[in-house]
């Protein structure tokens, strides 16, 4: 017993090291995506209070109030246009049914938490499930993709941001319609990497890559970016440079696109899989 | 002591106030990205106990943790620097030693001194901090330089707020 005391307090500090660092590195790794974790979401209630009084602080600047309105009717006009979009949907349809024959809904939030110099960068955005978003649904900054969301509370959410190691964009070259998968290297937050585009297509530089809707997320050919440069990689794929359109750093109002038939495609998909 | 205590909790969260109002929206490019909340660890005393210190490194840890919404990157950052700190103090320790009550500063101990002092406990926590945020070692100077970079922002901070504080 003695024995044990001893040691204990030859080694306090070693103990109490490395139990503190036991927790710091559970939280890391099954905390990736952190707003799972419970602590956090007791917490994400006040630190998403301040934040948010912050961003309204830096965004009285740049007249707040003209853009959140603008926002909101581009995404109401939006919403009619895709009411009428569909030709597939049947001739004189009586019910007042508003998801009748559309595929996408449109809301505009606004950004109230955003990074772009970690190499793993999340941003938050004003709406949450009270307002209908939800995790899985596409963010744009109005014409460009910029992240997907992963995960909400009931006013906030919380999207991966495209410059986040993590995230993959299935995209294609609108010219030739040649898809491949879209990463960042952690580098710039301007440029992103298109890879698996075979060498023998012809890209050039100035084409635009813009989204797929293959993974039933993004609507097709929402805008990405453009070539900016071409290099062969030893394999047999291009590795493409993107320009990318959206300014992460600049990112104030985004527009959330959710996807209403994406349950039912996947399902689908799900049974030859 | 309730005195030093009150002390060091306000430049705690004056520290943690600046960084997280102020430099955490730096968003100069991926390189330069200054932590100057490690000064918090920096500064105690050195009558300090290890455990306290851990203990302190943890929760300024998790509380940055909290506000950047990375999962336990700075607590496990902060803590290493922590544990280091006792050794770093008796490797460059003064000729007659600390002195027990004044606290770790430019002011007691010299300019060489404390930049050594800084500099030792600025590169261990950054070297710590970007690894564990990349968490692989693809990219290996680049994170490196970013490393680099990011420490010497840091420290400047870090230098311009000692000057301010022995000049008082």
């Amino acid at each position: 017993m003695r024995n044990l005391l001893n040691f204990l307090l030859k080694y306090n500090n070693i103990i109490v090291f490395l139990i503190l660092e036991g927790i710091a590195f559970y939280w890391l790794t099954n905390g990736n995506t952190y707003h799972n974790s419970k602590m956090v979401k007791t917490m994400q209630g006040i630190t998403r209070r301040m934040e948010g009084r912050i961003t309204n602080a830096k965004n009285y600047l740049s007249l707040r109030e003209v853009n959140l309105q603008l926002a909101e009717e581009n995404s109401a006009l939006r919403n009619r246009l895709e009411q009428f979009n569909h030709a597939d949907a049947p001739g004189f349809d009586s019910v007042n049914d508003t998801t009748a024959g559309r595929q996408y809904i449109f809301t505009a939030a606004r950004v109230t938490n955003n990074s772009v110099n970690k190499q793993k960068n999340y941003f938050t955005i004003s709406k949450g499930s009270l307002q209908g978003v939800e995790p899985d649904m596409a963010v744009t900054d109005g014409n460009n993709a910029v992240g997907m969301v992963v995960a909400c509370s009931r006013n906030f959410s919380v999207a991966i941001s495209l410059l986040n190691l993590d995230f993959r964009l299935s995209a294609r070259l609108k010219s030739s319609g040649h898809f491949g998968s879209l990463t960042w290297d952690g580098r710039s937050p301007r440029y992103a990497i298109l890879n698996e585009i075979p060498q023998h297509i012809s890209v050039s530089e100035g084409d635009t890559i813009e989204t797929t809707a293959f993974s039933a997320v993004f609507p097709e050919g929402i805008g990405i970016g453009r070539v900016s440069g071409i290099k062969k990689s030893g394999s047999d794929f291009y590795r493409i440079t993107v320009e990318l359109f959206a300014d992460f750093r600049q990112l104030q109002y985004v527009t959330v696109i959710g996807n209403l038939k994406r349950e039912e495609q996947l399902e689908l998909e799900s049974q030859y899989q | 002591m309730i005195n030093t205590i009150l002390k060091y909790g306000l430049i705690s969260v004056v520290l943690i106030l600046l960084q997280i109002l102020v430099l955490n929206n730096i968003q100069f490019s991926g390189y330069v990205n200054p932590y100057v909340y490690i000064m918090i660890i920096l500064i105690l005393p050195s009558l300090t106990p290890s455990w306290l210190i851990l203990l302190i490194a943890f929760f300024t840890g998790l509380v940055i943790d909290l506000f950047f919404g990375s999962p336990g990157m700075h607590a496990s950052a902060t803590l290493i620097a922590g544990f280091a700190r006792p050794f770093v103090l008796r490797i460059i320790a003064p000729r007659d030693g600390y002195d027990p009550g004044s606290s770790l500063s430019m002011a007691s101990y010299g300019f060489r001194w404390f930049v050594i002092y800084a500099t030792t406990i600025v590169l261990i926590h950054h070297t710590s901090l970007f690894f564990i945020e990349v968490f692989r070692f693809t990219d290996f100077f680049r994170t490196i330089l970013r490393i680099i970079v990011s420490s010497i922002f840091t420290l400047a901070f870090i230098l311009l707020i000692e000057y301010y504080r022995k000049g008082r």
